[in-house]
């Protein structure tokens, strides 16, 4: 497939070094706007630290890694510009304890967007609302379960109308019972046109959601492919026996 | 040799007299100690050239005495053209010392904030003076409540020093009485005892303030 002008992330050729670990090697990676990208594989294949560098969090070392246009790593300015076209949620939710859910909501948005505190308001009730939690809109994250937490920051994320969405495991951390709330909000998400890059091994979700299913391992993508394609016979062999081993519980 | 506590009360005018200074020069101390210390801590995070220096200053002003620095700032530097009041450089003394102290009390308070916060910050575009001010700081400022209200009650404590600078501060007062009077008894008590009160009045108000932090949020 050859590179579109709306292409969000391009990845080409991205290296990168904790010390001497090799973490990720020569990976090459395309996100076209308004398309899903499940990134999955075994614990310590890379793909966190990936997903990481696409929005500037984690440097790297060699190749060229694109964000809406701008290579990141270049000047701090323009990564900073760069990362404001995207929105991350992580695996701990990483919600400011000290602050009010709507706080939380608002603080980019007054702060980074310029947006008076009424405005700034709205905004953050209307993404609330989205994820099914305005009621809790005057709590305080250590008064929510992890699920909500995790509501909140995807809420929080949005707030500053990114381009992208980037989810570092956003299920991972939480319980069984939790799960399905988070991704009910993910799906509805990806079925409004987001577009998302999406660390997780909820398979069921890639099988929904995901235009493409990236598997790595030992910090090389091995295996990219259509979900169709990747959840049905064609898929490389590592993946497959992945596939295999977390589908069967 | 008795305690007479007719001179005892006699002398307690003098003495409250210099409680206004006393409080003056340890609030404006802690101010200054606890703006220096956290700049202090900013710039070591930071790193590079700047950042090692700073730590070296924090170290250099933790190793030597309080009482080396009041007599440097106001016996040295006139030799220098430098020439400061002595209430100045007794503020300035005691914030200089204690923010070496208050440095590492940050340090620790910051050292303390999960990593996933200032991520959080940065994945939000926050600026890095946002992320201090709005993000950082007031998760510190909760890890740390109980030492720093310790540091303020020692800076509280340490105001007597300014008497060798002629700062007419209460234990100076109440010295100056019993050089006087050659009775030391009532009026050493009459100034401990307002110490007393004044140190026990810091600790309730920062535990308090430290519970209403704690309350939010309530992890």
């Amino acid at each position: 497939m050859s590179i579109q002008s709306d292409t969000i992330v391009d990845i080409q050729g991205l290296n990168k070094w904790f010390g001497a670990l090799h973490v990720l090697k020569n990976v090459d990676l395309a996100v076209a706007s308004g398309t899903r990208v499940v990134v999955c594989g075994p614990s310590g294949s890379g793909k966190s630290t990936l997903i990481r560098c696409i929005n500037g969090l984690e440097t790297y070392q060699q190749g060229t890694l694109r964000l809406a246009g701008t290579m990141l790593g270049l000047s701090a300015r323009e990564t900073a510009a760069a990362r404001r076209q995207t929105g991350m949620v992580f695996q701990s939710f990483n919600l400011f304890p000290h602050l009010t859910v709507l706080s939380n909501c608002t603080l980019a948005l007054r702060r980074v967007a310029g947006r008076s505190r009424a405005e700034a308001e709205d905004i953050a009730m209307a993404h609330l609302e989205k994820v099914r939690i305005p009621e809790k809109a005057q709590s305080y994250p250590g008064q929510l379960s992890g699920g909500q937490q995790q509501r909140v920051a995807i809420a929080r994320a949005l707030c500053l109308n990114p381009r992208i969405m980037l989810f570092d495991e956003p299920t991972s951390a939480l319980d069984p019972e939790m799960i399905k709330e988070v991704l009910d909000v993910m799906v509805t998400l990806a079925r409004d046109g987001m577009t998302m890059v999406c660390v997780t091994h909820e398979m069921g979700f890639a099988r929904e959601v995901a235009g493409q299913v990236v598997f790595m391992d030992g910090g090389c993508i091995l295996d990219s492919a259509s979900s169709r394609d990747f959840f049905g016979s064609a898929g490389h062999p590592r993946s497959r026996l992945f596939l295999e081993k977390i589908l069967k519980h | 040799m008795g305690f007479d506590l007719a001179f005892a009360l006699s002398s307690v005018p003098t003495i409250l007299g210099a409680v206004g200074t006393t409080l003056f020069v340890a609030l404006v101390s802690c101010i200054g100690a606890a703006a220096t210390g956290f700049l202090f801590e900013m710039v070591r995070r930071v790193g590079g050239i700047a950042g090692l220096l700073i730590g070296f200053v924090i170290d250099f002003i933790r190793s030597t005495p309080v009482l080396a620095w009041l007599y440097f700032l106001y016996f040295v530097l006139p030799f220098y053209g430098i020439r400061l009041g002595s209430m100045t450089v007794g503020v300035m003394g005691l914030s200089l010392y204690y923010s070496g102290y208050l440095a590492e009390v940050f340090k620790a308070g910051i050292d303390a904030i999960p990593r996933g916060q200032s991520e959080a910050a940065r994945a939000l575009s926050l600026s890095r003076r946002d992320a201090v001010i709005h993000v950082i700081a007031p998760q510190m400022l909760r890890n740390i409540a109980a030492p720093l209200g310790n540091y303020f009650v020692s800076i509280l404590k340490a105001t007597p020093y300014l008497a060798v600078l002629a700062v007419p501060e209460m234990l100076g007062q109440a010295f100056d009485i019993a050089s006087e009077t050659y009775r030391y008894t009532e009026p050493l008590v009459v100034a401990g005892i307002i110490f007393l009160v004044l140190a026990l009045a810091i600790s309730h108000g920062v535990k308090r303030l430290e519970q209403r932090l704690l309350a939010v949020g309530a992890r």
